[in-house]
């Protein structure tokens, strides 16, 4: 049995709806097949006031032990460094989570707010919010770069803007399980296993890519998104082609541009106008490359691949 | 579009090119407000004005500047229907051919 208390800062509860959704495994099975005891949750905790006050004073004291502490949302600063935009069962929610993440085993921020700040920490954040160990790509956040968790791992980051419910569920069931220590994370504390490939890892669209066919209006079958509407597919690391949303599709193949929204930089270009569903360009050529392709090696490949291109590649594959 | 049509739509525009027509080529929209201020002006234009549409767009029947771009590598160029499929322009051309919402 593994006790899991989920908190909520500076958020829009896209998370929670998010894990509610869950389907392998759902959040039920959580309790059932995987023992793990919820503790609270905003939308299924039981306890109220001064009952859930005693809960979370046992949790930090360790009366009761606190296996997996999760955190959505930002940790909100403001006013003046108290926090008290953000007060949570009498208190600045900030102090509970300074306290809950030296107690608990595991930590695990979930959601583009709580690993980097997300959409609250856009300039010029005037909630004063931080990641839980990152403000943006800078390492430090809240707990400050050197915290570990009981386990002796940092802070887990499964950031998405919602992330994927599934990648919330198996993570918890991996802590939960004890296989922990066995989760490879990359520079960004991200799981390896969900955040190595990339979000164009598995797009419908690759060969339109591949062959630089664009898709200049939305939901257009054919064409890729990358050239025109500023997808940032080949530059996010995302399993979003590969484990899909709702079991069905993503936001790629329905014609729809990837935001970059698993990367700390999102919201891209702290949402200039004209900034979103739209490839920046510098003098025509896109200002963001495929990951590990320059500029020289960009235009060389773009006049192979139109000299290439087949004929099918301009026609629309997916006829009803 | 039938591509007789096509044809014959992109030899009218290759005459009208040959013929001297002058069309606005500079400046290159630098970044990609700029390049929305020209759509934007572009869907202005009556879409049956063709005339307006190639000046506005800086159309030229030959490559263009010192790295000779041209409808050929253009993102929006479909090679085999030989086909502008930008939707405000929207027109047959040549692979040689070029305008400023050219991009890569
Ligand atoms: S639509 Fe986006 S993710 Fe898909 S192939 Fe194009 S750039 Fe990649
Ligand atoms: S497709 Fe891109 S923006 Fe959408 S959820 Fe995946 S990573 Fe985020
Ligand atoms: S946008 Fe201009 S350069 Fe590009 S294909 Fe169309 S006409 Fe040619």
């Amino acid at each position: 049995m593994a006790n899991l208390l989920w908190l909520q800062g500076g958020a829009c509860s896209g998370n929670t709806m998010s894990f509610l959704n869950a389907e392998e495994p759902s959040a039920c099975d959580l309790v059932t097949d995987f023992g793990i005891n919820i503790l609270w949750h905003p939308s299924l905790g039981v306890e109220l006031g001064d009952n859930l006050q005693k809960l979370l004073r046992d949790c930090v004291s360790g009366a009761i032990a606190l296996d997996i502490f999760v955190f959505e949302g930002t940790v909100v600063n403001a006013p003046n460094g108290t926090g008290e935009w953000n007060r949570f069962a009498g208190r600045p929610m900030k102090q509970w989570v300074k306290e809950l993440s030296a107690a608990a085993g595991y930590t695990v921020a979930i959601g583009d707010c709580a690993t980097w700040g997300g959409i609250p920490a856009t300039a010029p954040n005037p909630s004063d919010s931080q990641g839980l160990q990152f403000l943006k790509r800078a390492q430090g956040g809240f707990l400050g770069a050197g915290y570990k968790s009981k386990a002796g791992l940092p802070v887990i980051n499964v950031p998405g803007c919602p992330a994927h419910p599934d990648w919330i569920s198996q993570i918890v069931v991996a802590v939960a399980t004890g296989r922990g220590g066995d989760l490879a994370l990359d520079d960004l504390q991200r799981p390896k296993t969900f955040f190595q490939s990339f979000t164009q890892t598995g797009c419908t669209r690759n060969m339109h890519f591949a062959y630089k066919v664009s898709a200049t209006e939305f939901g257009q079958r054919k064409g890729c998104l990358f050239y025109d509407l500023g997808c940032r597919g080949p530059m996010t690391h995302s399993p979003c082609n590969r484990i899909l949303w709702n079991r069905q599709s993503s936001k790629t193949r329905a014609g729809m541009p990837c935001m970059g929204c698993t990367e700390p930089e999102f919201p891209f270009f702290d949402l200039a106008p004209g900034t979103v569903f739209k490839t920046q360009t510098v003098m025509g050529v896109p200002k963001d490359l495929p990951k590990g392709v320059d500029k020289k090696g960009y235009i060389a490949l773009t006049g192979a691949a139109k000299n290439a291109a087949p004929k099918w590649a301009e026609e629309d594959l997916f006829v009803v | 579009m039938h591509s007789d049509q096509e044809q014959k739509l992109r030899e009218k525009i290759g005459r009208m090119l040959a013929d001297g027509l002058q069309t606005q080529t500079e400046p290159f929209p630098e970044n990609d407000t700029q390049f929305g201020q020209l759509l934007t002006q572009l869907r202005d234009i009556d879409a049956k004005d063709l005339k307006a549409k190639l000046v506005l767009s800086g159309f030229t029947n030959s490559p263009y500047g010192e790295d000779r771009m041209r409808c050929q590598e253009c993102m929006y160029y479909l090679v085999h229907r030989k086909w502008c499929d930008l939707p405000e322009l929207a027109l047959p051309v040549e692979p040689d051919w070029w305008c400023r919402l050219w991009r890569i």
